[in-house]
């Protein structure tokens, strides 16, 4: 069907109402599947449809919602089976109305949650929606509806647009407080989804037409694609599970709504055929008042939108290069350690993230999915995704959750068309640097004329310019001290000729220069007077963060000065004392005083030899916590709290081996993970920091684990001891299910542990070991490998 | 809706494994994550009431395919003629702040993660009196939830399903009949219009007895 023909030609488009509700009222008992009824009473059906359209829908829904291979599992019938009748039904109602409809294959969530909430894969949700639209490749649209992960319509969305050439309509689900059920928020939507290609956009479901109101509003505020209003005939009773909002009051209330700008309005829960009728009379004669605005440059994570409308920090830490601890985590895959670098920038004051884990022997594209999904599901900082490579960018745009920017494009024809259309398609922002097959050139005009080059090819793919961030490059003050001042001046040249957003690698700068704040600092400034939008610099150093704070007040973005008095104002945070002269690396560890601990740590390592440090006072330290623990003197948070003191004093101590490239001593191999079935891993990451304590390698699988995976890594490292987690009675099987294959591939010894866990239960499976508790863990460990 | 819940502190402590109340410094950490705690989640739920009667195979719900099977839930329902089917979240938002806080520090990982648990609890008791509004002139049992006793926990699927609760609370169910957000729960509460005896999760059907470290201690874990 053609979309923009129809949006031309109507003033409003108008939905059908709820499919549910008829079903139910029609027989159908709640928690049934109702997609079966495609098979066992088409009748019913297409009356429902047919009294859609006749009420007025132009496009109504097939009954196709939960027609998904998840959903569907138990009834043992085929996606292919329950859409392919759903749309020939459709089709029949069409055929027998007295009016002009098109039908709509309706996309539900899969009903599972994704990960990390839940434990399904991004990859397997879209593959499950792919089934969906070829299954449903002969209705007239596709609707995407009632998603609450903005990650889950993302899934839909791009298997309908890579699957089908039918417009694409998506509505979310959002709740009062204006964000969805997993924190979506109105901004990141309309962002996300619009650069991704969607034709239409919305909300649909959750509350009734006068709670949406506000929701309705902002997101007419923050698109120019046609909006979509689809709600519940107000709020159910959840005694007689009616819903209160009448279909006249309906009708008034979305029709209140004409000046916001809406344009596509349908009914969902509690609506039927009359509340679709009164809708289209209460429209009729009316005006869409539906007009184009300037949205503004801007990037999301789902719960987090940062409109790029004054310097934003992008935190640079997140990259191996000169950095030989992380060069090391990113060998071992150490994402907890990377996930700690972006926290620790976040608090520091990033908005933005850029994450580059580039490093020549590792698999760049795993690795950065990798570190995507992880630091995604820690924090809502926006991702600026960093990398030379094509495939890799794709990779992560595809899992990413939100709108990021892309870390970069240059001038070189061969870049432009390799990444440009990566940017167009996934709707991100990119970073596009100056300079070409020739190089950086020196001048001012020459640096603009790339930046021209890339506009021009990014207008022919449609790139928005507030989408486009020049990189006028930084290059070092002490190689070619007059470039800084050129650099400066492309940057205001660039931003006024072409209407872009301006980034710099500020900390460049400095190379080779002593006292190099200085220098970072000052040159920030001066950029920032500049017309600097997006410095990518070190936000733990204070000096700097501070800078752009005192540029947001000084040039009056900061109003009131809030923002800088609720970061500087008040009292000052207490600068941390230094440990007390006397304080032993005990003391601080039985207390769980972390900075302490890692500071005495670093000035005992001047004098004394690191593996002296660990099994002289580290170890034995330990040894006493747990002593105490098993004693009952101290409580599982105390053992806890001073594993995680020794780690932090293990960080310094690697720190300062990476630095003179020595390797601890590993005690040996582990491989842990929580089992198959099972989400549940905080029992798990006890029992990792305990072992890694105590110098055993641990090889941490995750959670929901694939018996097959746990098998392949113990063969391939050879491992000795293989710990498993989990929580649930239901996912003991799990556990027995990968025990079973590792005797049949490993030799080796296993250990079992979590809440439902027995040691009669363990020995039954065939575990060697039960371990109560993660202390036992690393007894077991000792007994093991004998150390 | 803006829910307040007010987070039973000493019962996550118990949670945490702690036997006597924590030293200062720890207070003040827990202290510190429960604030976060609170002003991060978005709890949630969901619930309906049912008429019920008793059939061969166990109690059926009006209008659903719910049949409860099991002596205990049987136990339960005595007496009552609906039910309530409640499903409640600390919302994926909790999830999130765990995670967050594990990979800062696996302390307060694990304190928060205690924390969440008791605010599930919070977040039903929020739940239940609303319920108790809805209803005046009833009585009502406490909250029975699928894995008690021989209550079998294969029907979340369907309790989920029928109670929609991926739509209104955003909870689903995996295949290992995980409830997801994490901290979510559903239960089944008995509505009468005679006074029943409330009672309460008691030890004797739950599947932990005999081991429970609670138990040793001589205390429960519920509060």
């Amino acid at each position: 069907m053609d979309l923009k023909k129809l949006l031309n030609e109507k003033e409003f488009i108008f939905l059908d109402g709820g499919m549910g509700t008829m079903l139910q009222a029609a027989g159908l008992a709640a928690g049934e599947n109702p997609e079966l009824l495609n098979l066992t009473h088409p009748e019913q059906i297409e009356e429902i449809n047919l009294k859609y359209i006749e009420a007025g829908a132009d496009i109504f829904y097939c009954n196709t919602f939960g027609g998904n291979r998840l959903k569907l599992a138990a009834t043992g019938k085929s996606v292919d089976e329950i859409i392919g009748a759903a749309v020939e039904i459709a089709q029949r109602a069409k055929a027998r109305a007295s009016r002009t409809a098109y039908c709509a294959l309706d996309i539900g969530p899969t009903g599972q949650l994704l990960e990390p909430n839940g434990s399904m894969k991004f990859e397997e949700a879209y593959d499950v929606f792919k089934e969906m639209v070829l299954a449903g490749k002969d209705a007239d649209v596709i609707v995407i509806e009632t998603m609450t992960d903005l990650l889950e319509a993302k899934a839909a969305l791009l298997a309908a647009k890579e699957n089908s050439d039918l417009p694409v309509l998506v509505t979310m689900t959002f709740e009062e407080n204006m964000r969805t059920f997993t924190g979506c928020g109105v901004e990141s939507m309309t962002m996300t989804l619009g650069g991704l290609g969607a034709d239409a956009i919305g909300i649909n479901c959750s509350l009734g037409p006068r709670e949406l109101q506000p929701v309705v509003e902002q997101v007419c505020a923050h698109t120019n694609l046609p909006v979509i209003i689809k709600p519940n005939a107000g709020l159910p009773d959840p005694i007689t599970n009616e819903y209160n909002v009448l279909p006249e009051e309906f009708s008034e209330l979305l029709a209140d709504m004409i000046p916001l700008g809406i344009k596509i309005i349908g009914g969902c829960c509690g609506t039927t055929p009359d509340y679709i009728r009164a809708t289209a009379e209460k429209f009729s004669g009316r005006k869409c008042e539906a007009k184009y605005k300037e949205l503004g440059a801007g990037v999301c994570s789902a719960s987090r939108a940062v409109p790029i409308n004054c310097p934003r920090i992008i935190g640079e830490r997140i990259n191996p290069t000169g950095k030989k601890r992380f060069k090391q985590a990113l060998a071992e895959h150490d994402l907890d350690y990377i996930c700690n670098q972006a926290i620790e920038q976040i608090s520091a004051g990033a908005e933005i993230l850029d994450v580059n884990v580039g490093l020549p022997g590792i698999d760049e594209k795993e690795m950065m999915v990798s570190a995507v999904k992880a630091i995604q599901g820690i924090c809502d900082t926006p991702l600026q995704i960093d990398s030379s490579i094509p495939e890799v960018l794709d990779a992560a745009l595809r899992v990413y959750c939100g709108k990021p920017i892309v870390n970069s494009v240059n001038g070189e024809e061969k870049s432009l068309n390799s990444v440009l259309p990566l940017v167009k398609k996934y709707g991100t922002a990119v970073v596009g640097l100056c300079l070409d097959e020739n190089g950086i050139p020196k001048t001012v005009e020459g640096r603009l004329k790339i930046a021209e080059k890339i506009c021009r090819r990014a207008d022919e793919y449609g790139i928005p310019r507030s989408d486009i961030c020049i990189d006028c490059l930084v290059l070092t003050c002490s190689a070619e001290q007059e470039a800084a001042m050129q650099t400066l001046q492309a940057v205001k040249l660039v931003k006024e000729k072409l209407g872009v957003k301006t980034v710099l690698g500020v900390s460049n700068i400095s190379f080779g220069l002593p006292s190099r704040e200085i220098v970072n600092r000052t040159f920030l400034t001066m950029a920032l007077m500049q017309g600097l939008d997006l410095p990518i610099m070190n936000p733990n150093i204070d000096s700097m963060t501070s800078a752009v704070r005192a540029y947001r007040l000084l040039a009056n973005i900061d109003k009131n000065a809030a923002e800088f008095i609720e970061n500087y104002g008040a009292e000052q945070a207490p600068v941390p004392k230094a440990a007390a002269a006397d304080m032993t690396l005990g003391y601080a560890m039985a207390h769980g005083l972390k900075r302490d601990a890692a500071e005495i740590t670093e000035k005992l390592l001047e004098t004394t030899d690191a593996m002296e440090i660990v099994n002289n006072i580290l170890i034995p330290e330990l040894d006493k916590t747990g002593n105490e623990f098993e004693k009952g003197k101290i409580f599982l948070p105390q053992l806890i709290l001073t594993a995680g003191t020794a780690q932090a004093c293990f960080e310094v101590i690697k720190q300062k081996l990476s630095q003179s490239g020595e390797k601890e001593a590993s005690k040996g191999t582990i491989v842990i993970c929580t089992v198959k079935g099972d989400i549940h891993d905080i029992g798990k990451n006890i029992v990792k920091v305990l072992l890694e304590n105590y110098g055993y390698d641990v090889i941490d699988l995750g959670k929901d684990v694939d018996p097959e995976l746990v098998a392949e890594t113990a063969v391939k490292h050879n491992v000795k001891l293989v710990g498993l987690s989990a929580l649930m009675t239901t996912t003991l099987k799990g556990m027995e299910d990968t025990i079973k294959l590792l005797r049949e591939r490993h030799e080796c010894k296993i250990m079992v542990g979590g809440a439902v866990l027995t040691p009669e239960y363990a020995e039954m499976i065939g575990a060697d070991y039960y371990a109560k508790d993660a202390k036992r863990s690393c007894d077991i460990a000792k007994e093991v490998f004998g150390k | 809706m803006e829910i307040n819940i007010s987070i039973n502190v000493n019962e996550a402590i118990r949670y945490m494994g702690y036997r006597e109340q924590p030293p200062a410094p720890q207070m003040e950490m827990i202290e510190s994550c429960r604030r976060e705690l609170v002003k991060a989640i978005t709890p949630a739920w969901v619930y309906r009431a049912f008429d019920i009667e008793e059939c061969d195979d166990g109690i059926k719900l009006a209008g659903t395919k719910l049949i409860f099977k099991g002596e205990d839930i049987r136990r339960h329902l005595s007496g009552c003629r609906r039910c309530i089917l409640l499903c409640a979240t600390a919302s994926s938002k909790a999830d999130e702040l765990i995670r967050r806080k594990e990979a800062e520090d696996i302390t307060l990982g694990y304190m928060t993660d205690c924390l969440a648990s008791a605010a599930v609890e919070a977040v039903c008791d929020e739940a239940e009196k609303e319920i108790y509004e809805k209803l005046t002139g009833c009585w009502f049992t406490w909250r029975f939830s699928p894995g008690y006793g021989d209550f079998p926990l294969d029907i979340q699927p369907m309790i989920i399903e029928t109670l929609n609760a991926q739509k209104r609370a955003g909870v689903a169910c995996t295949d290992s009949l995980l409830l997801t957000p994490r901290k979510s729960v559903t239960a089944v509460i008995g509505v009468s219009d005679e006074p029943i005896e409330k009672g309460r999760r008691g030890c004797a059907i739950c599947k932990m007895a005999g081991r429970c470290e609670f138990r040793k201690r001589g205390i429960h874990c519920g509060s």
